[in-house]
Protein backbone atom coordinates (compact mmCIF):
# COMPACT_ATOMS: atom_id res chain seq x y z
CA UNK A 1 0.00 0.00 0.00
CA UNK A 2 2.79 2.05 0.79
CA UNK A 3 4.66 1.63 -2.16
CA UNK A 4 1.32 2.34 -4.07
CA UNK A 5 1.35 5.73 -2.32
CA UNK A 6 5.04 6.68 -3.21
CA UNK A 7 4.57 5.28 -6.66
CA UNK A 8 1.60 7.56 -7.28
CA UNK A 9 3.02 10.72 -5.77
CA UNK A 10 6.23 10.07 -7.65
CA UNK A 11 4.06 9.90 -11.42
CA UNK A 12 2.49 13.18 -10.20
CA UNK A 13 5.47 14.64 -9.35
CA UNK A 14 6.82 13.95 -12.87
CA UNK A 15 3.87 15.12 -14.18
CA UNK A 16 4.22 18.23 -12.57
CA UNK A 17 7.70 18.67 -13.36
CA UNK A 18 7.07 17.86 -17.49
CA UNK A 19 4.44 20.64 -17.50
CA UNK A 20 6.75 22.81 -15.36
CA UNK A 21 8.98 22.48 -17.92
CA UNK A 22 7.97 22.61 -21.05
CA UNK A 23 5.96 26.24 -20.05
CA UNK A 24 8.92 27.93 -18.74
CA UNK A 25 11.54 26.27 -21.71
CA UNK A 26 9.97 28.24 -24.73
CA UNK A 27 10.92 32.02 -25.66
CA UNK A 28 8.23 32.96 -28.33
CA UNK A 29 9.29 35.88 -30.78
CA UNK A 30 6.70 37.33 -32.72
CA UNK A 31 6.67 39.68 -35.17
CA UNK A 32 4.52 42.66 -35.95
CA UNK A 33 4.58 43.98 -39.31
CA UNK A 34 3.55 47.94 -38.92
CA UNK A 35 3.41 50.87 -41.23
CA UNK A 36 3.97 53.42 -39.35
CA UNK A 37 2.36 53.21 -36.24
CA UNK A 38 -0.51 51.08 -37.60
CA UNK A 39 -0.64 47.28 -38.32
CA UNK A 40 0.30 46.37 -41.97
CA UNK A 41 -2.32 45.37 -43.76
CA UNK A 42 -2.45 43.92 -47.29
CA UNK A 43 -3.79 44.86 -50.59
CA UNK A 44 -6.21 46.85 -49.57
CA UNK A 45 -4.39 49.69 -47.36
CA UNK A 46 -3.23 52.30 -48.75
CA UNK A 47 0.30 53.93 -47.50
CA UNK A 48 2.34 57.08 -47.80
CA UNK A 49 6.02 56.90 -47.05
CA UNK A 50 7.97 60.22 -46.11
CA UNK A 51 8.22 61.41 -49.36
CA UNK A 52 4.58 61.72 -49.60
CA UNK A 53 4.47 58.24 -52.12
CA UNK A 54 1.48 56.53 -52.41
CA UNK A 55 1.73 52.77 -52.04
CA UNK A 56 -0.33 49.52 -51.33
CA UNK A 57 1.68 46.40 -50.04
CA UNK A 58 0.50 42.66 -51.75
CA UNK A 59 3.77 40.80 -50.54
CA UNK A 60 5.90 41.06 -47.43
CA UNK A 61 8.41 38.63 -46.40
CA UNK A 62 11.71 38.46 -44.62
CA UNK A 63 14.26 35.49 -43.50
CA UNK A 64 15.02 35.56 -40.44
CA UNK A 65 18.06 33.41 -39.32
CA UNK A 66 20.78 32.43 -36.48
CA UNK A 67 18.82 33.82 -33.93
CA UNK A 68 20.97 34.42 -31.07
CA UNK A 69 20.09 36.00 -26.93
CA UNK A 70 22.25 37.10 -24.33
CA UNK A 71 20.51 36.39 -21.03
CA UNK A 72 20.39 38.80 -17.73
CA UNK A 73 23.90 36.78 -17.07
CA UNK A 74 25.64 37.63 -20.20
CA UNK A 75 25.72 34.46 -21.45
CA UNK A 76 24.88 33.87 -25.51
CA UNK A 77 22.72 30.90 -26.18
CA UNK A 78 22.86 30.55 -29.95
CA UNK A 79 20.23 29.00 -32.17
CA UNK A 80 22.44 29.26 -35.01
CA UNK A 81 21.41 26.76 -38.53
CA UNK A 82 17.60 27.77 -37.55
CA UNK A 83 16.23 29.89 -40.91
CA UNK A 84 12.31 31.42 -40.79
CA UNK A 85 10.49 32.77 -43.40
CA UNK A 86 8.33 35.55 -41.77
CA UNK A 87 5.48 35.90 -44.55
CA UNK A 88 2.92 38.85 -43.51
CA UNK A 89 -0.08 36.71 -45.63
CA UNK A 90 0.75 33.67 -43.20
CA UNK A 91 0.27 34.75 -39.49
CA UNK A 92 1.31 31.20 -38.29
CA UNK A 93 4.76 32.39 -39.57
CA UNK A 94 5.22 35.58 -37.64
CA UNK A 95 5.48 33.23 -34.32
CA UNK A 96 8.80 31.73 -33.87
CA UNK A 97 8.71 29.28 -30.69
CA UNK A 98 12.51 28.66 -29.43
CA UNK A 99 13.61 26.45 -26.66
CA UNK A 100 14.90 28.94 -24.76
CA UNK A 101 14.13 29.47 -21.05
CA UNK A 102 16.66 31.95 -18.92
CA UNK A 103 15.50 35.59 -18.83
CA UNK A 104 16.61 37.66 -22.06
CA UNK A 105 18.61 40.79 -22.29
CA UNK A 106 19.46 41.15 -26.37
CA UNK A 107 18.20 39.91 -29.11
CA UNK A 108 20.37 39.03 -32.53
CA UNK A 109 19.35 37.86 -35.37
CA UNK A 110 20.59 37.82 -39.24
CA UNK A 111 17.84 39.39 -42.40
CA UNK A 112 18.47 37.00 -44.80
CA UNK A 113 20.33 33.47 -45.77
CA UNK A 114 24.62 32.97 -45.28
CA UNK A 115 26.98 32.34 -48.16
CA UNK A 116 27.31 28.66 -47.26
CA UNK A 117 23.38 27.86 -47.07
CA UNK A 118 23.17 29.79 -50.10
CA UNK A 119 25.80 27.87 -52.50
CA UNK A 120 25.29 23.80 -50.79
CA UNK A 121 22.76 22.71 -52.93
CA UNK A 122 18.58 22.67 -52.56
CA UNK A 123 17.18 23.21 -49.46
CA UNK A 124 13.98 21.90 -48.02
CA UNK A 125 11.36 23.53 -45.42
CA UNK A 126 11.47 27.37 -45.18
CA UNK A 127 14.60 27.41 -47.30
CA UNK A 128 12.91 25.43 -50.30
CA UNK A 129 12.65 27.21 -53.51
CA UNK A 130 9.22 26.85 -54.08
CA UNK A 131 8.44 29.54 -51.56
CA UNK A 132 9.04 32.00 -54.13
CA UNK A 133 12.48 33.28 -52.23
CA UNK A 134 14.78 32.05 -54.43
CA UNK A 135 16.50 33.53 -57.68
CA UNK A 136 17.08 30.44 -59.74
CA UNK A 137 18.95 32.08 -62.87
CA UNK A 138 21.75 33.34 -60.30
CA UNK A 139 21.52 31.44 -57.64
CA UNK A 140 20.66 32.81 -54.31
CA UNK A 141 18.03 33.61 -51.52
CA UNK A 142 15.32 36.59 -51.55
CA UNK A 143 16.22 37.87 -48.25
CA UNK A 144 13.55 40.43 -48.35
CA UNK A 145 10.69 41.39 -50.05
CA UNK A 146 8.35 44.65 -50.25
CA UNK A 147 5.69 44.39 -53.61
CA UNK A 148 3.11 46.31 -54.09
CA UNK A 149 1.58 49.14 -56.28
CA UNK A 150 2.41 52.52 -56.32
CA UNK A 151 1.28 55.61 -58.35
CA UNK A 152 4.75 57.20 -58.31
CA UNK A 153 6.00 53.83 -59.89
CA UNK A 154 6.85 53.87 -63.55
CA UNK A 155 7.48 50.82 -63.70
CA UNK A 156 4.82 48.20 -66.39
CA UNK A 157 1.39 48.13 -64.26
CA UNK A 158 2.68 50.65 -61.54
CA UNK A 159 4.74 47.56 -59.99
CA UNK A 160 6.77 48.51 -56.35
CA UNK A 161 9.01 45.36 -56.71
CA UNK A 162 12.01 45.72 -54.08
CA UNK A 163 13.15 41.90 -54.00
CA UNK A 164 16.56 42.27 -52.19
CA UNK A 165 19.11 39.99 -51.97
CA UNK A 166 22.69 38.87 -52.75
CA UNK A 167 25.40 37.11 -50.71
CA UNK A 168 28.80 37.47 -52.59
CA UNK A 169 31.36 40.13 -51.71
CA UNK A 170 30.73 43.25 -52.86
CA UNK A 171 27.32 43.11 -52.82
CA UNK A 172 26.32 41.01 -49.53
CA UNK A 173 22.86 42.26 -48.40
CA UNK A 174 23.25 40.08 -45.23
CA UNK A 175 22.68 41.84 -42.26
CA UNK A 176 22.86 41.55 -38.53
CA UNK A 177 20.30 42.85 -35.98
CA UNK A 178 20.34 43.39 -32.58
CA UNK A 179 17.95 44.29 -30.12
CA UNK A 180 18.39 45.01 -26.67
CA UNK A 181 15.69 44.69 -23.98
CA UNK A 182 14.72 47.57 -21.27
CA UNK A 183 15.42 46.58 -18.07
CA UNK A 184 12.34 47.09 -17.12
CA UNK A 185 10.61 45.27 -19.91
CA UNK A 186 8.02 42.58 -18.94
CA UNK A 187 7.72 39.31 -20.56
CA UNK A 188 3.94 38.38 -20.92
CA UNK A 189 4.02 34.51 -21.71
CA UNK A 190 7.41 34.49 -22.78
CA UNK A 191 6.94 36.57 -25.56
CA UNK A 192 9.18 39.48 -27.07
CA UNK A 193 7.14 41.31 -29.77
CA UNK A 194 9.59 42.63 -32.40
CA UNK A 195 7.68 45.59 -34.90
CA UNK A 196 8.88 45.40 -38.29
CA UNK A 197 8.15 49.24 -40.09
CA UNK A 198 8.17 49.13 -43.31
CA UNK A 199 7.99 52.53 -44.01
CA UNK A 200 11.64 52.21 -43.13
CA UNK A 201 12.19 50.89 -46.18
CA UNK A 202 12.60 53.87 -47.65
CA UNK A 203 14.26 56.42 -45.41
CA UNK A 204 16.05 55.01 -42.91
CA UNK A 205 19.70 55.29 -44.38
CA UNK A 206 19.11 55.97 -47.97
CA UNK A 207 16.30 58.04 -49.29
CA UNK A 208 15.14 55.77 -52.04
CA UNK A 209 11.92 56.96 -53.57
CA UNK A 210 9.72 54.89 -55.50
CA UNK A 211 9.72 57.48 -58.39
CA UNK A 212 13.60 56.27 -59.01
CA UNK A 213 13.73 52.79 -58.28
CA UNK A 214 10.77 51.18 -58.03
CA UNK A 215 12.11 47.44 -59.14
CA UNK A 216 15.19 45.91 -56.94
CA UNK A 217 15.12 42.08 -58.84
CA UNK A 218 19.08 41.39 -58.36
CA UNK A 219 21.74 41.98 -56.12
CA UNK A 220 23.97 44.79 -56.28
CA UNK A 221 24.10 48.26 -54.76
CA UNK A 222 20.50 49.24 -54.61
CA UNK A 223 19.80 45.58 -52.81
CA UNK A 224 22.50 46.84 -50.40
CA UNK A 225 20.96 50.03 -50.00
CA UNK A 226 17.18 48.59 -49.24
CA UNK A 227 19.25 46.20 -46.75
CA UNK A 228 20.50 49.25 -45.04
CA UNK A 229 17.19 50.87 -44.61
CA UNK A 230 15.37 47.64 -43.76
CA UNK A 231 17.82 46.57 -41.08
CA UNK A 232 16.60 49.66 -39.18
CA UNK A 233 12.78 48.84 -39.27
CA UNK A 234 12.96 46.21 -35.95
CA UNK A 235 12.46 47.17 -32.46
CA UNK A 236 11.22 45.85 -29.22
CA UNK A 237 7.26 46.50 -29.16
CA UNK A 238 6.76 48.75 -25.89
CA UNK B 1 10.53 -31.01 -31.73
CA UNK B 2 10.12 -27.59 -29.33
CA UNK B 3 13.66 -26.42 -30.35
CA UNK B 4 12.66 -27.08 -34.06
CA UNK B 5 9.76 -24.75 -33.84
CA UNK B 6 11.94 -22.08 -32.04
CA UNK B 7 14.69 -22.31 -34.73
CA UNK B 8 12.65 -22.55 -37.80
CA UNK B 9 10.80 -19.33 -36.44
CA UNK B 10 14.39 -17.80 -35.74
CA UNK B 11 15.14 -18.48 -39.45
CA UNK B 12 11.64 -17.04 -40.91
CA UNK B 13 12.11 -14.14 -38.57
CA UNK B 14 15.50 -13.42 -40.08
CA UNK B 15 14.69 -14.14 -43.78
CA UNK B 16 11.48 -11.89 -42.90
CA UNK B 17 14.15 -8.81 -41.84
CA UNK B 18 16.81 -9.38 -44.35
CA UNK B 19 13.64 -9.35 -47.39
CA UNK B 20 12.82 -6.01 -45.61
CA UNK B 21 16.18 -4.49 -45.59
CA UNK B 22 16.44 -5.28 -49.64
CA UNK B 23 13.36 -4.19 -50.12
CA UNK B 24 14.12 -0.61 -48.52
CA UNK B 25 17.72 0.03 -49.28
CA UNK B 26 18.24 1.30 -52.52
CA UNK B 27 21.47 -0.60 -54.96
CA UNK B 28 23.88 1.81 -54.87
CA UNK B 29 25.61 3.40 -58.40
CA UNK B 30 29.29 3.35 -58.99
CA UNK B 31 30.79 6.67 -60.19
CA UNK B 32 33.92 5.75 -62.38
CA UNK B 33 36.46 8.92 -62.64
CA UNK B 34 38.29 7.76 -66.09
CA UNK B 35 41.96 6.85 -65.82
CA UNK B 36 44.12 10.38 -65.13
CA UNK B 37 41.19 12.29 -64.48
CA UNK B 38 41.02 14.76 -61.20
CA UNK B 39 38.48 14.33 -58.75
CA UNK B 40 35.07 15.33 -59.18
CA UNK B 41 33.63 18.24 -57.80
CA UNK B 42 30.00 17.28 -57.27
CA UNK B 43 29.98 16.03 -52.99
CA UNK B 44 28.47 12.90 -53.69
CA UNK B 45 28.21 11.95 -49.87
CA UNK B 46 25.01 14.30 -49.83
CA UNK B 47 23.60 12.55 -52.64
CA UNK B 48 24.82 8.81 -52.83
CA UNK B 49 23.98 7.40 -56.51
CA UNK B 50 22.13 4.41 -56.18
CA UNK B 51 20.26 2.65 -59.31
CA UNK B 52 16.43 3.83 -58.32
CA UNK B 53 17.91 7.47 -57.54
CA UNK B 54 19.56 7.44 -61.28
CA UNK B 55 16.16 5.58 -62.76
CA UNK B 56 14.35 8.03 -61.22
CA UNK B 57 15.93 11.19 -62.15
CA UNK B 58 15.99 9.34 -66.03
CA UNK B 59 12.41 9.38 -65.79
CA UNK B 60 11.79 12.81 -65.04
CA UNK B 61 14.38 13.60 -67.77
CA UNK B 62 12.44 12.50 -69.99
CA UNK B 63 8.63 13.73 -68.55
CA UNK B 64 6.92 16.56 -70.35
CA UNK B 65 4.46 16.98 -67.98
CA UNK B 66 7.47 18.62 -65.65
CA UNK B 67 6.05 21.67 -67.92
CA UNK B 68 3.14 24.01 -67.90
CA UNK B 69 1.74 22.56 -70.94
CA UNK B 70 3.21 19.15 -70.89
CA UNK B 71 4.90 19.96 -73.73
CA UNK B 72 8.66 20.42 -73.57
CA UNK B 73 10.93 17.90 -71.27
CA UNK B 74 14.45 18.26 -70.16
CA UNK B 75 15.21 16.23 -73.11
CA UNK B 76 13.69 18.76 -75.59
CA UNK B 77 16.87 20.83 -75.64
CA UNK B 78 19.09 18.19 -74.57
CA UNK B 79 19.11 15.39 -76.85
CA UNK B 80 21.31 12.16 -76.27
CA UNK B 81 21.69 12.12 -80.13
CA UNK B 82 22.91 16.04 -80.28
CA UNK B 83 25.35 15.45 -77.42
CA UNK B 84 22.51 16.42 -75.25
CA UNK B 85 22.20 20.04 -76.58
CA UNK B 86 19.64 20.40 -79.02
CA UNK B 87 19.86 19.17 -82.68
CA UNK B 88 20.04 22.48 -85.40
CA UNK B 89 18.75 25.01 -83.03
CA UNK B 90 20.24 28.17 -82.42
CA UNK B 91 18.25 29.09 -79.17
CA UNK B 92 16.16 26.66 -77.54
CA UNK B 93 12.03 26.66 -77.89
CA UNK B 94 10.15 27.53 -74.79
CA UNK B 95 7.01 27.10 -73.42
CA UNK B 96 3.64 28.93 -75.82
CA UNK B 97 5.94 29.85 -78.96
CA UNK B 98 9.07 31.80 -76.54
CA UNK B 99 12.45 31.45 -77.42
CA UNK B 100 15.47 31.44 -75.05
CA UNK B 101 18.46 33.82 -75.46
CA UNK B 102 20.65 31.16 -75.23
CA UNK B 103 22.34 27.73 -77.06
CA UNK B 104 21.41 24.66 -74.84
CA UNK B 105 25.20 23.59 -74.04
CA UNK B 106 25.43 19.89 -73.98
CA UNK B 107 25.41 18.01 -70.87
CA UNK B 108 28.52 15.98 -69.89
CA UNK B 109 31.43 15.50 -67.02
CA UNK B 110 29.02 17.34 -65.32
CA UNK B 111 30.56 16.20 -61.90
CA UNK B 112 34.25 18.58 -62.66
CA UNK B 113 31.86 21.71 -63.09
CA UNK B 114 31.43 24.41 -60.13
CA UNK B 115 29.02 26.57 -61.90
CA UNK B 116 26.91 26.69 -64.00
CA UNK B 117 25.51 28.11 -67.40
CA UNK B 118 26.82 30.45 -69.85
CA UNK B 119 27.31 32.92 -67.39
CA UNK B 120 28.10 30.97 -64.31
CA UNK B 121 25.10 32.21 -62.40
CA UNK B 122 24.35 28.73 -60.93
CA UNK B 123 26.49 27.64 -58.55
CA UNK B 124 25.54 24.04 -57.86
CA UNK B 125 24.44 21.43 -59.96
CA UNK B 126 21.17 20.19 -57.83
CA UNK B 127 20.01 23.95 -58.38
CA UNK B 128 20.06 24.04 -62.06
CA UNK B 129 17.13 22.45 -63.02
CA UNK B 130 15.24 25.23 -61.18
CA UNK B 131 16.16 27.57 -63.57
CA UNK B 132 14.46 26.11 -66.76
CA UNK B 133 11.69 24.24 -64.86
CA UNK B 134 10.38 27.71 -63.84
CA UNK B 135 11.81 30.25 -66.24
CA UNK B 136 8.43 31.59 -68.39
CA UNK B 137 10.72 31.14 -71.96
CA UNK B 138 11.78 27.66 -71.38
CA UNK B 139 9.28 24.81 -69.15
CA UNK B 140 7.04 28.06 -67.79
CA UNK B 141 5.66 25.94 -64.19
CA UNK B 142 6.12 26.63 -61.07
CA UNK B 143 7.88 24.12 -59.08
CA UNK B 144 4.12 23.83 -56.37
CA UNK B 145 2.68 22.42 -59.73
CA UNK B 146 5.55 20.29 -60.81
CA UNK B 147 5.90 18.87 -57.33
CA UNK B 148 1.41 18.60 -57.24
CA UNK B 149 1.72 16.71 -60.62
CA UNK B 150 4.40 14.10 -59.15
CA UNK B 151 3.26 13.66 -55.84
CA UNK B 152 -0.44 12.18 -57.10
CA UNK B 153 1.42 10.25 -59.79
CA UNK B 154 1.65 6.64 -58.25
CA UNK B 155 4.74 5.26 -60.26
CA UNK B 156 6.52 8.56 -59.32
CA UNK B 157 5.52 8.20 -55.76
CA UNK B 158 6.82 3.94 -55.76
CA UNK B 159 10.42 5.24 -57.35
CA UNK B 160 11.00 8.42 -55.06
CA UNK B 161 10.33 5.67 -52.57
CA UNK B 162 12.81 3.48 -53.84
CA UNK B 163 15.01 5.86 -54.20
CA UNK B 164 14.82 8.24 -51.39
CA UNK B 165 12.46 6.03 -48.42
CA UNK B 166 9.55 7.24 -47.21
CA UNK B 167 10.28 10.76 -47.24
CA UNK B 168 8.07 13.36 -48.80
CA UNK B 169 8.22 14.31 -52.22
CA UNK B 170 10.11 17.99 -52.08
CA UNK B 171 12.04 20.03 -54.63
CA UNK B 172 15.45 18.95 -52.61
CA UNK B 173 14.42 15.02 -53.52
CA UNK B 174 13.42 16.30 -57.08
CA UNK B 175 16.45 18.34 -58.20
CA UNK B 176 18.66 15.12 -56.71
CA UNK B 177 17.31 12.72 -58.62
CA UNK B 178 17.86 14.63 -61.76
CA UNK B 179 21.27 15.70 -60.54
CA UNK B 180 22.00 11.36 -60.28
CA UNK B 181 20.67 11.05 -63.97
CA UNK B 182 23.06 13.90 -65.65
CA UNK B 183 25.91 12.97 -63.43
CA UNK B 184 26.33 9.87 -64.54
CA UNK B 185 26.40 11.68 -68.40
CA UNK B 186 30.14 10.80 -68.42
CA UNK B 187 32.18 11.01 -71.59
CA UNK B 188 35.50 9.57 -71.93
CA UNK B 189 35.50 7.11 -74.60
CA UNK B 190 36.32 8.91 -77.64
CA UNK B 191 38.81 7.99 -80.22
CA UNK B 192 40.62 11.03 -78.75
CA UNK B 193 40.77 9.34 -75.50
CA UNK B 194 41.29 5.84 -76.81
CA UNK B 195 44.45 7.46 -78.70
CA UNK B 196 45.80 9.51 -75.75
CA UNK B 197 45.33 5.46 -73.89
CA UNK B 198 47.26 3.68 -76.68
CA UNK B 199 44.35 1.40 -78.08
CA UNK B 200 44.64 3.84 -81.47
CA UNK B 201 46.09 5.78 -84.06
CA UNK B 202 45.56 9.30 -85.22
CA UNK B 203 45.45 9.25 -89.05
CA UNK B 204 47.37 12.04 -90.45
CA UNK B 205 45.11 14.96 -90.92
CA UNK B 206 43.89 14.34 -87.04
CA UNK B 207 47.33 14.60 -85.90
CA UNK B 208 48.37 17.40 -87.39
CA UNK B 209 45.11 18.77 -86.46
CA UNK B 210 45.90 18.38 -82.71
CA UNK B 211 49.05 19.46 -83.34
CA UNK B 212 47.44 22.93 -84.04
CA UNK B 213 44.98 22.40 -81.43
CA UNK B 214 47.32 22.14 -78.71
CA UNK B 215 49.29 25.18 -79.86
CA UNK B 216 46.04 27.64 -80.84
CA UNK B 217 43.18 26.11 -78.84
CA UNK B 218 44.15 24.26 -75.87
CA UNK B 219 45.40 27.08 -73.49
CA UNK B 220 41.24 27.89 -73.02
CA UNK B 221 39.84 24.29 -74.36
CA UNK B 222 42.23 22.19 -71.92
CA UNK B 223 41.81 18.55 -71.84
CA UNK B 224 40.55 16.61 -70.57
CA UNK B 225 37.51 18.12 -70.40
CA UNK B 226 38.10 20.34 -73.35
CA UNK B 227 37.56 23.24 -71.29
CA UNK B 228 39.27 25.02 -67.96
CA UNK B 229 35.68 26.45 -67.20
CA UNK B 230 36.56 30.25 -67.19
CA UNK B 231 34.60 32.78 -68.91
CA UNK B 232 36.09 34.76 -71.75
CA UNK B 233 35.04 37.65 -74.13
CA UNK B 234 36.30 36.05 -77.57
CA UNK B 235 34.86 38.74 -79.19
CA UNK B 236 31.37 38.51 -80.03
CA UNK B 237 29.41 41.12 -80.64
CA UNK B 238 26.22 42.35 -78.67
CA UNK B 239 23.22 41.24 -80.57
CA UNK B 240 20.71 44.07 -79.96
CA UNK B 241 17.66 41.51 -79.56
CA UNK B 242 18.94 39.74 -77.18
CA UNK B 243 21.21 41.94 -75.16
CA UNK B 244 23.23 39.53 -73.51
CA UNK B 245 25.98 40.67 -71.77
CA UNK B 246 26.58 37.06 -70.62
CA UNK B 247 29.34 36.97 -66.91
CA UNK B 248 27.98 40.88 -66.11
CA UNK B 249 24.76 40.12 -65.37
CA UNK B 250 25.79 37.50 -62.13
CA UNK B 251 29.22 39.94 -61.27
CA UNK B 252 27.49 43.02 -61.92
CA UNK B 253 31.25 43.58 -62.89
CA UNK B 254 32.15 46.12 -66.36
CA UNK B 255 35.29 44.11 -66.67
CA UNK B 256 33.03 40.46 -67.43
CA UNK B 257 31.12 42.21 -70.36
CA UNK B 258 30.34 40.22 -72.85
CA UNK B 259 32.54 37.20 -71.32
CA UNK B 260 30.64 33.65 -71.66
CA UNK B 261 32.02 30.59 -70.05
CA UNK B 262 34.49 27.95 -72.53
CA UNK B 263 32.18 25.66 -73.77
CA UNK B 264 33.63 22.00 -73.76
CA UNK B 265 34.39 20.58 -77.09
CA UNK B 266 33.76 16.74 -76.24
CA UNK B 267 31.31 15.93 -79.02
CA UNK B 268 31.94 19.26 -80.87
CA UNK B 269 30.79 18.17 -84.22
CA UNK B 270 27.75 16.97 -83.20
CA UNK B 271 26.78 19.92 -81.11
CA UNK B 272 26.29 22.82 -83.72
CA UNK B 273 24.72 25.32 -83.97
CA UNK B 274 27.89 27.28 -81.80
CA UNK B 275 28.32 30.07 -79.07
CA UNK B 276 26.37 30.86 -76.19
CA UNK B 277 23.44 31.82 -78.62
CA UNK B 278 24.14 29.57 -81.13
CA UNK B 279 25.25 32.19 -83.77
CA UNK B 280 27.62 29.78 -85.60
CA UNK B 281 25.86 26.70 -87.69
CA UNK B 282 29.42 25.12 -88.71
CA UNK B 283 32.61 24.84 -86.91
CA UNK B 284 33.64 26.79 -90.44
CA UNK B 285 31.75 29.99 -88.83
CA UNK B 286 33.34 29.33 -85.65
CA UNK B 287 37.05 29.17 -87.05
CA UNK B 288 36.02 32.14 -89.62
CA UNK B 289 35.35 34.30 -86.38
CA UNK B 290 38.67 33.85 -84.32
CA UNK B 291 40.96 34.19 -87.71
CA UNK B 292 38.74 36.82 -89.13
CA UNK B 293 35.42 38.24 -88.04
CA UNK B 294 35.73 38.76 -84.10
CA UNK B 295 35.76 42.44 -82.59
CA UNK B 296 38.48 43.27 -80.61
CA UNK B 297 37.69 45.90 -77.73
CA UNK B 298 39.42 46.40 -74.47
CA UNK B 299 37.63 43.24 -72.94
CA UNK B 300 38.92 40.82 -75.27
CA UNK B 301 40.51 38.40 -73.81
CA UNK B 302 44.30 38.71 -73.86
CA UNK B 303 44.89 35.38 -75.99
CA UNK B 304 42.93 36.99 -78.25
CA UNK B 305 44.16 40.60 -79.02
CA UNK B 306 45.35 39.43 -82.35
CA UNK B 307 42.52 37.12 -82.96
CA UNK B 308 43.82 33.06 -83.97
CA UNK B 309 45.65 32.84 -87.44
CA UNK B 310 44.41 29.84 -88.90
CA UNK B 311 44.67 28.76 -92.54
CA UNK B 312 42.26 26.88 -94.99
CA UNK B 313 44.30 24.16 -94.42
CA UNK B 314 45.07 24.34 -90.91
CA UNK B 315 41.18 24.35 -90.35
CA UNK B 316 40.65 20.91 -92.31
CA UNK B 317 43.06 19.56 -90.11
CA UNK B 318 41.48 21.49 -87.22
CA UNK B 319 38.00 19.78 -88.24
CA UNK B 320 39.87 16.11 -88.54
CA UNK B 321 41.19 16.28 -85.12
CA UNK B 322 38.10 17.49 -83.59
CA UNK B 323 35.98 14.96 -85.00
CA UNK B 324 37.78 12.67 -82.85
CA UNK B 325 35.94 14.08 -79.79
CA UNK B 326 32.88 12.59 -81.30
CA UNK B 327 32.05 9.42 -78.34
CA UNK B 328 29.59 7.64 -80.01
CA UNK B 329 29.11 4.91 -76.71
CA UNK B 330 27.85 7.97 -74.82
CA UNK B 331 25.69 9.14 -78.21
CA UNK B 332 24.14 5.65 -78.16
CA UNK B 333 24.69 4.53 -74.74
CA UNK B 334 21.14 2.71 -74.41
CA UNK B 335 21.30 3.43 -70.19
CA UNK B 336 20.92 7.37 -71.17
CA UNK B 337 17.73 6.94 -73.15
CA UNK B 338 14.18 8.06 -72.39
CA UNK B 339 12.54 4.53 -70.04
CA UNK B 340 11.75 1.83 -71.91
CA UNK B 341 14.08 2.70 -74.70
CA UNK B 342 17.80 2.13 -75.87
CA UNK B 343 17.59 4.80 -78.39
CA UNK B 344 15.53 7.74 -78.66
CA UNK B 345 12.57 7.63 -80.34
CA UNK B 346 11.97 9.82 -83.17
CA UNK B 347 8.35 11.28 -81.63
CA UNK B 348 10.01 12.51 -78.61
CA UNK B 349 11.33 15.74 -80.12
CA UNK B 350 9.29 17.41 -82.19
CA UNK B 351 9.89 21.21 -81.16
Amino acid sequence: MRTWYFASLFVIFLIVAGFTRSKSAVTTIRFKNMVGNKEMVLFDEMYTNSFGEPFSISKFRYYISHISFIDVNNKEINMAGNYYLVNEADSLSKIIQLPVASAIKSISFFVGVDSARSISGVQTGSLDPMNGMFWTWNSGYVFAKLEGQSDSSHAPAHGLTWDVGGFRQRENALRKITLTLNDNYTFTNNTITINADVLKWFDAVHPLKIAQSPTCHQSGKLAMQIADNYSAMFSIAP
Amino acid sequence: MRIMTIIFIFIFFVAGIAWINIDNKPTPLQFVVPAGWPQPIYDFKKNPLTKEGFELGRKLFYDERLSKDSTISCASCHQQFGGFATYDHNLSHGYNNTLTTRNAPSLQNLAWQKEFMWDGGIVHLDMQPLAPLTAVNEMGETLENVIKKISRDTSYKRMFKAAFGPVPINTQKLTMALSQFVLMLVSSNSKYDKVMRGEAEFILPEKLGYEIFNQKCSSCHKAPFFTDFSYRNTGLKLDSTLNDYGRMKITNNSKDSLKFKVPSLRNVAITAPYGHDGRFFSLQNVYENYRNKMVITDNTDSLLKHKIPLSNYETGQLTAFLRTLTDTSFLKNPMYAPPGYEVTPFFIHYH
